[in-house]
């Protein structure tokens, strides 16, 4: 087993254009032992197991749950207040803690926050760290395997989205999408369900692009 | 199972079935994964009469937390019968002996193939409500609970289906419909792993020889791999038509 | 999650305040609304209705049952509802939820008040009769499940088909003709929050706002209505309602 790697999340967008193909959990991706994530090796071949673009050695998943790693940036939102910090709730099945020690300001019950993940442990406890504050806003959830193609390749999708909406945009690694300011809110989510149906293809900055300058008006 | 007398219909006569198929052919079987909007995954089959829709949730936080491994994700399995989806009288609401076997048989299936050790203290849910039935519902089951699962981005180690093989007037023919359910001489439900080969799911009732036992399992691992492709199919259209509506359309 | 539903209203009310909604819909504008009358082949009657993101079927079965021991001359109908636990990481499985049966008593209330069945017609013979069951199976949530309950039993009911009777019993996948619909019944369901009313709720609306309304109504008349929530309504809000649901009621009848 050698599947629970994630590749580094600037590799998605090379791979989104690169030639590819679709593969299902349980497909042969090779015939020997090889270190692919979401792979895994029986026999000395090598298995997806899940649906994803698989090009060259990379298989990236077209869906899937957030899995949370160590300096992961992500957006939370405080779910209870303890004696010595607070709890986060940040789209995955396990307890984030952001400790009082960590920060500045303080935060109310549904605040939302941008974070960074410190640590991760065997028991799946998470530690936020580099805490902000957000704006009020609207919380977008998209699938987690999305965001690093809502970012783009040097933030340059995220960057378009902020300067033709006038939103402030925080996309978390996590899933969760912050939209706030006096923006165009209603817009600045429909381009980000556009750019999650559309992960997958090719040429979609372009197509973002004319929809955000189709709509930009109204 | 094995009814004798008047009403029993001739099952099979000079080489076809009671609805014309030939012993190997399947049902129409027709799938749309993606047709929820809450659930993590989903998908719709058709198989002959039998429309299903299976939904499924996770991993998230296993509640209540006596039922939390610190090792792996436990999965949960409820398949269920829509009062309305019989021909005869008004069904009950509520998991009944037979809802709650089949459940267990089905979530057992997926024990096997979901690598549940990366989401310790976690649940994957799986949802299975039988809007209309018509013989063969388990096995519709497992294949659109399948596609749910790989929809959802449940990582596993195979894409797996099922198919039942069933014993009519002497003659194995996969896939019984309702008459050949109700009337045949044996009814073998069995799902698997297409990878691998290996049998997930296996039940029997009725009478067969052993050698009528090999026959059937052969028909039945053929016509699983016809349903592969049409679940890889049914995965691959979300990608090839991406729609922001997800949708349920019933024909 | 209670600490979503805070920050929902926050928005909602900021949003609402503006005169605009987040999905940009006008206060008084239903999202898409699409009917599939007819879907199912051993169910009686059947229907699918989806608005927005919401999805409901409704099944229709015939059987034969004693009648009520005050109704002996009028046969039963029967409407329930599930919340499915596919629908929404919000339902769970076990008994009917309060929700599941407000849900299935608006509706019912609906269809029974309008007199749209005449269950007289029902009657069979001496402590014999029809009893016509609605189920309302809830397949995705994203808001306002009543109005999209209502409509897909209403198309349902208008689907459905007579049992055949012979000797007393339902000979099934036999069928004498439609089942006679006088009206057809609509709902329209309208959040509250603050001095603002709107309506088709959203999931995130509805997380949010203080109060809904919901009113059934024939071509005519109001045949039954339903507050929810701790919010309030002048009687001035309860008319203008009433208003507005007789005209979208129009546009609804026509999807049916």
């Amino acid at each position: 087993m050698m599947w629970d790697i994630r590749p580094e999340s600037n590799s998605y967008s090379v791979i989104y254009v690169a030639e590819n193909r679709i593969v299902m959990p349980g497909e042969v991706l090779s015939d020997k032992p090889e270190r692919i994530s979401y792979a895994f090796v029986d026999k000395g071949k090598t298995y997806s197991t899940v649906v994803g673009l698989y090009s060259e050695g990379k298989l990236v998943p077209l869906e899937g749950p957030y899995e949370p790693l160590p300096d992961d940036l992500i957006v939370g939102i405080i779910s209870e207040i303890k004696f010595s910090g607070y709890s986060v709730e940040i789209n995955c099945p396990y307890v984030s803690f952001l400790s009082s020690r960590e920060i500045r300001e303080r935060y109310d019950m549904g605040d939302a926050i941008f974070a960074r993940i410190d640590r991760v442990d065997e028991v799946k406890s998470i530690d936020l760290v580099d805490a902000k504050k957000l704006p009020i806003g609207r919380l977008v959830k998209v699938s987690a395997v999305k965001i690093p193609r809502i970012i783009g390749k040097k933030n340059s999708m995220i960057d378009m989205l902020i300067s033709a909406t006038g939103c402030e945009i925080s996309a978390g690694r996590n899933g969760y999408v912050w939209i706030a300011g006096k923006g165009n809110a209603t817009l600045a989510e429909k381009a980000i369900r556009m750019i999650e149906t559309q992960a997958h293809t090719s040429g979609l900055t372009d197509r973002v692009a004319a929809y955000l300058k189709a709509n930009s008006q109204k | 199972m094995g009814a004798t007398g008047k009403d029993r219909p001739k099952l099979f006569d000079s080489g076809k079935r009671v609805d014309g198929r030939s012993v190997d052919s399947l049902r129409s079987i027709k799938i749309e994964a993606r047709v929820l909007n809450d659930a993590d995954g989903s998908a719709y089959i058709e198989w002959g009469k039998n429309k299903i829709l299976a939904g499924v949730y996770g991993p998230s936080e296993c509640i209540p937390r006596h039922d939390q491994s610190l090792y792996r994700a436990v999965i949960k399995c409820r398949y269920n019968m829509a009062p309305f989806s019989g021909m005869e009288e008004h069904g009950r609401s509520g998991p009944n002996r037979r809802s709650k076997e089949l459940s267990k048989v089905i979530k057992e299936a997926f024990e096997n193939v979901i690598i549940s050790e990366n989401f310790p203290k976690t649940q994957i849910e799986i949802f299975v409500e039988v809007l209309q039935s018509d013989g063969g519902t388990r096995c519709a089951a497992v294949t659109a609970a399948a596609v749910a699962l790989a929809d959802a981005g449940i990582p596993m180690k195979d894409l797996i289906n099922a198919v039942a093989v069933c014993k009519i007037d002497g003659q194995m023919a996969v896939d019984p419909g309702k008459e050949e359910d109700n009337f045949g001489e044996s009814d073998m439900p069995m799902a698997f792993s297409p990878r691998t080969g290996d049998i997930l799911l296996f039940q029997m009732d009725g009478l067969l020889s052993r050698d009528e036992l090999a026959e059937g399992i052969g028909l039945a691992r053929k016509a699983s791999e016809k349903i592969r492709k049409i679940q890889v199919d049914a995965i691959a259209k979300v990608y090839d038509e991406p729609k922001e509506e997800r949708f349920l359309v019933i024909k | 999650m209670e600490s979503i539903n805070e920050i929902k209203r926050d928005v909602l009310s900021a949003v609402l305040a503006a005169g605009k909604r987040a999905d940009s819909r006008g206060m008084y504008d239903y999202r898409k609304i699409v009917v599939q009358p007819a879907i199912l082949q051993n169910a009686e009657g059947s229907a699918m209705a989806s608005i927005g993101k919401s999805q409901v079927m409704v099944g229709i079965k015939f059987d034969i049952a004693a009648p009520f021991a005050d109704r002996q001359n009028e046969g039963v109908l029967s409407t329930s509802a599930d919340l499915l636990p596919l629908a929404s990481h919000l339902f769970e499985t076990g008994p009917p939820s309060e929700e599941a049966i407000e849900l299935a008593r608006v509706v019912d209330r609906g269809i029974r008040s309008s007199n749209t069945i005449d269950l007289q017609s029902f009657f069979l013979e001496e402590g014999k009769v029809l009893a016509l069951y609605v189920d309302i199976y809830t397949l995705d949530h994203d808001g306002n499940l009543i109005d999209c309950s209502s409509l897909a039993a209403m198309s349902a009911l208008l689907s459905a088909r007579m049992p055949k009777i012979e000797e007393g019993k339902i000979i099934r996948g036999e069928f004498a003709g439609k089942l006679p619909i006088k009206e057809k019944v609509v709902t329209c369901t309208f959040g509250k929050i603050g001095e603002r009313m709107f309506l088709d709720p959203s999931l995130d609306e509805e997380k949010g706002m203080d109060c809904r309304m919901t009113l059934a109504t024939t071509s005519e008349q109001l045949c039954a209505a339903q507050k929810g929530g701790w919010g309030t309504y002048s009687e001035r809000d309860i008319m203008e309602l009433l208003d507005i649901s007789m005209e979208k009621g129009k546009g609804l009848r026509e999807l049916l």
